[in-house]
């Protein structure tokens, strides 16, 4: 059973979309715990530890999956280079709980955000990951469709799942760059000194301005018709 | 640490201009997250951070 893509007339399986949905959906929840994280650093002035920093570069890792997923098209071994990232993701947060539950009067690293601290919330996000990504392997049907990605669809779609990409490449550069300040090109400091924050508000203005550059960007090469020739169709 | 990111930024790149090393590059900024984890952990830390 296929449905068409009135823009380009690209046929795509509603089992590739439905996968296509369920990427773009685990992309955004993504951005949310670096937005919550961003939040944290850029409007608090809370700076991250560097087991902060390793969780939040596993984080990236686990977007590597859905990104290639929805640019390249379906393929198991993206879903396994997510996996893969949420292990080293959950080595470090298992890490830092183990850290902060060692000495019993430990307040823990941080604030507490519905109950848990930030690298439990991290520690609960691998592990659904991991888990997530095994259902979407039991799940033949979207690797049978020879998908070759969203590269070459007009659309809502397209629209949302490149600024889902875009964002969380934007949120790399942010990440990384203010790393530098922090700790140079070494090891950051264990226990790093606050710096002043934009506030509340100012802290996800920071952030939802991120992703309205990012929603910008995305309209910008959907609407630009020269990158979407197609060089092939898949029926 | 800066490095992490590096890495993954060359991913990102690899992965808008569909280049077939991406998932070797991407496994490679694994492995040296978790090689700083580790430094990280060998570290004499304060148990309170």
């Amino acid at each position: 059973m296929n449905i068409i893509n009135n823009a380009e007339r690209v046929f795509v399986s509603r089992e590739t979309q439905a996968a296509r949905i369920i990427n773009v959906l685990a992309l955004f929840a993504l951005i949310g715990v670096l937005a919550g994280s961003l939040h944290l650093q850029l409007g608090v002035g809370e700076q991250p530890c560097p087991l902060c920093l390793i969780q939040r570069s596993a984080m990236i890792g686990l977007a590597i999956g859905p990104v290639m997923n929805l640019l390249w098209g379906m393929k198991p071994a993206h879903y396994a280079l997510s996996i893969l990232a949420a292990m080293v993701g959950g080595a470090g947060s298992t890490r830092q709980i183990l850290l902060h539950i060692a000495d019993p009067n430990d307040p823990g690293y941080g604030p507490a955000v519905l109950g848990y601290h930030l690298y439990t919330w991290a520690f609960i996000t691998f592990a659904v990951a991991i888990v997530g990504c095994a259902f979407m392997l039991l799940w033949n049907k979207p690797f049978e469709a020879q998908d070759t990605g969203l590269r070459f669809q007009r659309s809502w779609f397209r629209i949302a799942a490149l600024t889902g990409i875009i964002w969380v490449f934007l949120d790399l550069l942010v990440i990384g760059i203010s790393v530098l300040p922090e700790c140079g090109l070494g090891m950051c400091p264990d226990d790093p000194e606050n710096i002043t924050g934009a506030g509340d508000v100012g802290g996800w203005l920071v952030v939802l301005s991120i992703g309205l550059l990012a929603f910008a960007i995305a309209v910008a090469i959907v609407s630009d018709r020269k990158v979407l020739k197609p060089r092939t169709q898949s029926t | 640490m800066f490095s992490m990111f590096v890495l993954w930024f060359l991913v990102f790149v690899g992965i808008f201009m569909r280049r077939t090393w991406v998932p070797t590059l991407a496994i490679a900024a694994m492995v040296w997250t978790l090689v700083l984890l580790v430094l990280h952990m060998s570290d004499p830390i304060p148990l309170n951070f």
